[in-house]
C-alpha cells in the first residue's frame, strides 16, 4: 500500500529531511514494506488547506499549523501557542502530545483523520532591526510581524503595531524596512534570510510564543491498513515522533545560531519586560480558559504543560 | 479564432448594455477601487503617519477574490475566455456550430461542478466558524459568492450561440 | 507517465474543439486526479483549487498592473509616446513600425502584460500605418512582437507569478528583465529594418515628421516619472513588488486626471477591461492549478528529473533541452498555463545543476538567470503559431487582418527573438548585471 504525503514545506527544511522522510522510511521497513510513503515534491493545495485535505482524502497523510485557519475547530490546540511554554522543542512536543492528545482530546478536534503526531518547534523569539528593548516603552510603535492572533494580541497590548503576512513575505518587508521586526524562531531567521536585516533578538525563558503542529493520515485510509502494520506505525508515531520533530527543531536552532554568530545581538528580556509579558499573556490565557466550557480544565492542563517542561512561572 | 476579445463582436457587445452586466461591472469597478485604496491607505499610512494598516494583506485577499468571482460571468458573457478554435475551419458551418454549443456545455458542466464544491465548502465554513485570522471576517459568504458566480457562468455559457 | 501523456493528449484535443483552455485544464484534471484517486478527493482537490487561487495576495497584482495600463491607453499617453517614437525613426524607411516597437517598449515600462501592451498599440499605431500605406503583415507583425516586451521589462505579471512559484526576489527578477528587454527592443528594430530591406513594398520609402507637440512631450515625461515611480519605490524601500501595482495604479490615475486625457467613458472601460481580463487570468490560473495537481501526482516531474538523471548530461545540455521544450510548448499551449505548468517541474532540476561559471555559483543567480530565459521564452510563443496569444488580441481588435498576415508578418522578429534567447542563455551576465 503507498500512502501519499502533501507537504508544503521547502523540500530542504529541516523537518522534512530530518523528521517526515526518515518518519516515511521508517514506515516502510516496520511492516516489512507492505506500506510506503512517497512525499509528493509539490504540495497538492495551499497550506492552510492541509488539514481538509487529509480529511477529504486529496492526500493521505498531511501536516500543518493549527493556527493556519481561525475557526473554532482547534480552540484546546491553542494549549501550546502562549507563551512562557518551554526552550526544548523535544520536551515542549511530547508535553504537547501527552497532553492535548490526552486529556484535551486532541483526536476529537481532529475528526475524520487519525493522529500520527503533535508537535511544537523551538521557543520564540522578538526580532527587531531597530532597537533594544529595555523597558516595555520600548515597544511602543513598533512594527511587528506575528504568527497569529494569539502573539498579535500580546504585543498590541505593549504598543506595538502587530501586521499579518505569509512568512515568505517577511524578507522582502523587513529589508525595505516596510516593517521593523518579527516573531520568529532562531531556525526561521536563516531559513527566510534576515540575519542581514535583524540587529537584536529578544529571548524571552520559554518563549514569547509557539506554533503548535498537526501530523496526521485520512481515518478511512487509516483503517483500511492491517491491524498490524497500525500498531507498527503508531509504535513510531505520536510520542515517539515528538521526539524525532523535536530533535529535528533543536538541531535547526542549532545550526542557525551558529551560522547567526554574533552577527544579531540576542539578549534575555530585562525583569520589567518579562512582566508587563506575563501580566497580559496571563489574561489572555484565562479567557481561553473560560472558553474551552464543560470538562476541560485549561489551567491545569497549562501548570502540567509548565512542569513537564520546566519552565517556572511564578 | 478567438482571443481574450475584449467584448468587440457580437453578442458581447449587446449583453454589455444589459442591466446585470452593467450592476456586475459597477461592482467589480468598486472592488478594484478599494484594492487600490487598501494598498494607499497601508503605503501612506505608514510613512506619513507611522500607522501601518493591520489588516490590508486579509482585505486585498478578500477583496480579490470578491473581484474574481464578481467579473467571471462578466468575461464568460464576453466571450473572454481564452479559447481556440483553429481546427474549427476545417469542419462545415454547422459542424462548427454544433462544436461551439458543445463546448459551450462542457465549459458549463466544469462551473456547475465548481460551484457546487463552493457551496459545500461554504456550508464547512459555517459550521466550523472558520474567519480571517486579524479581521475576524467570516469566510463562508465568499464562497457562497463563488458559488453563486460559478453558477451564472455556467448558465450563460449553457446559453452560448454562435455569432451569425 | 503514460496516464500523463495521455492526459496531454486529450486536454489538446479539447482545446482544439473549442473548450476554453481554462475548463478544458480543469476538467482533465480533476478527472485525471479521480481515476488516480477517487472521486470524492478529486472533487474536494477542485473546489480547494478555484476558492484559494482567488484569495492570494500576491495574485492582487494583475488586476492592477491591468488596471495601471489600461488607465494609461485610455488616456491618449500611448499616442504620445507613439508620436514622440516617430520623431526619432521618421525619416526613415519603416520608421513607424520602428516607433511602434519603441512605443512599445516604452508602454511595457508602466504595463504589466504583453496581451495589454498589445492590445493598447495596436490601437494606437495600426491607424497610422495603415495611413501610410504599410503592409498589415509589417505592421501588425511589429505590434505582436512589439507588445511580447510588457512580461520582460517591468512591472511584469509573469515575473511576479515566477517569483512566487520559486520564491524568487520579485525585485531582483524586475531588474534583470531590464537589460534583456532592451535588447528585445534593438533586435525588433533590426528586424524592421532587415524586413524593408528585403522587401521593400512592406513600408513606403519615408513617412512624414510631425513636429513634437506639448501634449506628446508631457506623455513621455508621465511614462518616464510613472516608472521610475515604481521602481524608486520598490528599491527605495517604501512599497513592496506586490504594492508598487497599487501605488502604480493610484498614480497613474493622478497622472491620467492631471493631463486631462482620460475620460469618463475611457475610466469606465479600462475599469471593465481590467476586471474581465482579471477573471479571464484567474479562470486559467485555477485550471493549471487543477491540472498540475494532477500532473504531479502522475509523478511527471519526478519521472522527467529522473530521466535527466538517468541520462548523466551535462548541465548546459539538460538547459538547451529545457530551452527546446519550452519552443515545442510554447507553440501549443497558452504562455500563462505554460509557466504555471512548466516552472515546478523544471525549477528543481535546473536549480541542481552546475554550470561551471562564476556568475552563476550562487543558486539564486541561476534562478534569476534561469527566469529570464523562461520569460523570453515565454515571448517567443506568444507569436508562435498556433496557440499564439497576442497574435489572438490583434486578431481581435483588428478583426479584419487574417491570421495569416500577421503571423507572416511576426516571422522576422521570431529570428530577433531567437537569436536573443541564444544571447541570454550564453552570456547569463546579460540577466544579471544590474542584480549583482
Ligand atoms: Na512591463
Ligand atoms: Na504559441
Amino acid at each position: 500500500e503507498e500512502l501519499i504525503m502533501s507537504s508544503w514545506l521547502p523540500p530542504k527544511h529541516p523537518i522534512v529531511v530530518n523528521a517526515f522522510e526518515p518518519w516515511a522510511e521508517e514506515v516502510e521497513k516496520v511492516t516489512g514494506g507492505r506500506v510506503t510513503v512517497r512525499i509528493m515534491g509539490k504540495p497538492l493545495g495551499s497550506p492552510p488547506a492541509h488539514f481538509d485535505m487529509a480529511r477529504d482524502g486529496i492526500a493521505d497523510i498531511t501536516y500543518g499549523l493549527h493556527s493556519f485557519t481561525e475557526d473554532d475547530r482547534f480552540n484546546r490546540a491553542r494549549l501550546g501557542q502562549f507563551s512562557f511554554m518551554g526552550d526544548d522543542a523535544i520536551a515542549n512536543s511530547q508535553a504537547y502530545w501527552e497532553i492535548y492528545g490526552g486529556k484535551l482530546d486532541a483526536a476529537d478536534e481532529h475528526e475524520g483523520t487519525h493522529l500520527l503526531g503533535l508537535f511544537m518547534h523551538g521557543p520564540g523569539l522578538l526580532h527587531n532591526s531597530i532597537r533594544k528593548i529595555e523597558a516595555p516603552a520600548d515597544l511602543q510603535g513598533l512594527k511587528l510581524r506575528v504568527p497569529g492572533g494569539y502573539v498579535a494580541d500580546l504585543v498590541e497590548a505593549l504598543g506595538a503595531s502587530p501586521l499579518f503576512m505569509s512568512s515568505p513575505e517577511v524578507y522582502e518587508k523587513l529589508s525595505r524596512g516596510v516593517i521593523d521586526g518579527v516573531a520568529f524562531t532562531y531556525e526561521a531567521m536563516t531559513a527566510f534570510n534576515l540575519t542581514d536585516d535583524i540587529k537584536y533578538s529578544m529571548t524571552v525563558p520559554g518563549g514569547i510564543y509557539n506554533t503548535t503542529w498537526f501530523f496526521a493520515i485520512n481515518e478511512d485510509k487509516w483503517e483500511s491498513l492491517s491491524e498490524e502494520d497500525r500498531a507498527a506505525i503508531d509504535a513510531i508515531s505520536g510520542a515517539a515522533f515528538a521526539e524525532r520533530v523535536g530533535k529535528a527543531w533543536n538541531d535547526a536552532d542549532t545550526v542557525a545560531m551558529e551560522e547567526i554568530g554574533d552577527k544579531v545581538d540576542f539578549y534575555e528580556a530585562p525583569p520589567e519586560v518579562v512582566a508587563a509579558l506575563k501580566e497580559v499573556a496571563g489574561k489572555l490565557e484565562q479567557d481561553w480558559t473560560e472558553s474551552l466550557g464543560e470538562g476541560y480544565d485549561g489551567a491545569a492542563a497549562l501548570a502540567e504543560f509548565r512542569e513537564m517542561t520546566g519552565v517556572a512561572l511564578e | 479564432m478567438t482571443g481574450p476579445a475584449a467584448g468587440t463582436g457580437g453578442q458581447g457587445a449587446s449583453r454589455r448594455h444589459a442591466g446585470w452586466y452593467r450592476a456586475l461591472a459597477a461592482i467589480a469597478a468598486l472592488l478594484i477601487g478599494l484594492l487600490i485604496l487598501v494598498t494607499c491607505i497601508d503605503v501612506i499610512g505608514r510613512y506619513l503617519l507611522n500607522r501601518p494598516f493591520g489588516g490590508a494583506y486579509e482585505l486585498t485577499q478578500m477583496l480579490l477574490a470578491a473581484l474574481v468571482f464578481v467579473a467571471l460571468p462578466l468575461t464568460s458573457a464576453d466571450g473572454g475566455h481564452v479559447e481556440v478554435d483553429l481546427a474549427l475551419h476545417l469542419f462545415p458551418a454547422p459542424v462548427q456550430r454544433l462544436l461551439g454549443r458543445l463546448a459551450g456545455i462542457v465549459s458549463a458542466v466544469a462551473l456547475a461542478f465548481f460551484c457546487w464544491r463552493l457551496v459545500l465548502i461554504g456550508l464547512d465554513q459555517v459550521e466550523d466558524g472558520t474567519r480571517s485570522a486579524s479581521l475576524m471576517i467570516p469566510m463562508a459568504p465568499l464562497a457562497f459568492l463563488a458559488a453563486a458566480s460559478c453558477a451564472v457562468s455556467a448558465f450563460i455559457l449553457l446559453l452560448r450561440r454562435e455569432d451569425p | 507517465m503514460t496516464i500523463s501523456l495521455i492526459a496531454l493528449a486529450i486536454l489538446l484535443g479539447l482545446v482544439f474543439l473549442r473548450v476554453p483552455i481554462a475548463f478544458a485544464m480543469s476538467i482533465v484534471g480533476g478527472a485525471g486526479f479521480a481515476v488516480m484517486r477517487g472521486w470524492q478527493p478529486a472533487g474536494a482537490m477542485v473546489g480547494n483549487a478555484v476558492f484559494e487561487t482567488g484569495l492570494s495576495y500576491s495574485l492582487s497584482v494583475v488586476p492592477l498592473f491591468i488596471f495601471m495600463g489600461n488607465v494609461l491607453a485610455g488616456s491618449g499617453i500611448a499616442h504620445g509616446l507613439f508620436a514622440a517614437a516617430d520623431r526619432v525613426f521618421g525619416r526613415m524607411r519603416g520608421g513607424l513600425a520602428m516607433a511602434t516597437v519603441l512605443s512599445c517598449g516604452g508602454f511595457s515600462a508602466v504595463c504589466g502584460s504583453s496581451l495589454a501592451t498589445a492590445a493598447t498599440m495596436s490601437k494606437v499605431s495600426m491607424p497610422s500605418m495603415r495611413r501610410f500605406g504599410y503592409s498589415d503583415s509589417l505592421a501588425t507583425g511589429a505590434i505582436a512582437a512589439g507588445g511580447t516586451l510588457g512580461i520582460l521589462i517591468p512591472p511584469s505579471v509573469v515575473l511576479i507569478i515566477f517569483g512566487l512559484l520559486t520564491e524568487a526576489d520579485i525585485g531582483k527578477l524586475f531588474l534583470a528583465g531590464i537589460i534583456p528587454g532592451i535588447l528585445g527592443i534593438i533586435g525588433y528594430l533590426l528586424a524592421v529594418m532587415a524586413a524593408v530591406r528585403l522587401k521593400p513594398e512592406l513600408a513606403p520609402e519615408v513617412g512624414e515628421v510631425h513636429p513634437l507637440t506639448r501634449r506628446d512631450a508631457v506623455s513621455v515625461f508621465a511614462v518616464l516619472a510613472l516608472f521610475l515611480f515604481i521602481m524608486a519605490g520598490i528599491y527605495g524601500g517604501f512599497f513592496t513588488p506586490i504594492e508598487a501595482a497599487g501605488m502604480g495604479a493610484a498614480a497613474a490615475l493622478l497622472i491620467a486626471f492631471a493631463t486631462g486625457g482620460l475620460s469618463r467613458q475611457a475610466l469606465w472601460t479600462a475599469f471593465l477591461d481590467s476586471a474581465t481580463a482579471s477573471a479571464m487570468i484567474f479562470a486559467i490560473i485555477i485550471g493549471a492549478d487543477i491540472f498540475s495537481n494532477f500532473i504531479s501526482f502522475a509523478g511527471l516531474p519526478d519521472a522527467l528529473s529522473g530521466i535527466v538523471e538517468d541520462m548523466g548530461l551535462s548541465a548546459w545540455t539538460v538547459l538547451l533541452i529545457v530551452v527546446l521544450i519550452y519552443m515545442v510548448l510554447g507553440c501549443f499551449l497558452e504562455s500563462l498555463s505554460m509557466i504555471l505548468l512548466t516552472v515546478p517541474v523544471f525549477y528543481p532540476v535546473i536549480s541542481s545543476l552546475d554550470f561551471g561559471l562564476e556568475i552563476l555559483q550562487d543558486p539564486e543567480a541561476v534562478l534569476i538567470w534561469f527566469a529570464i530565459i523562461v520569460v523570453v521564452a515565454t515571448e517567443i510563443s506568444l507569436i508562435t503559431p498556433p496557440i499564439g496569444m497576442n497574435v489572438f488580441v490583434l486578431r481581435s481588435v483588428l478583426p479584419d487582418v487574417p491570421l495569416w498576415t500577421i503571423f507572416r508578418g511576426v516571422w522576422v522578429f521570431w529570428i530577433a527573438d531567437i537569436l536573443r534567447l541564444a544571447l541570454i542563455v550564453g552570456l547569463p551576465v546579460l540577466s544579471l548585471y544590474l542584480v549583482t
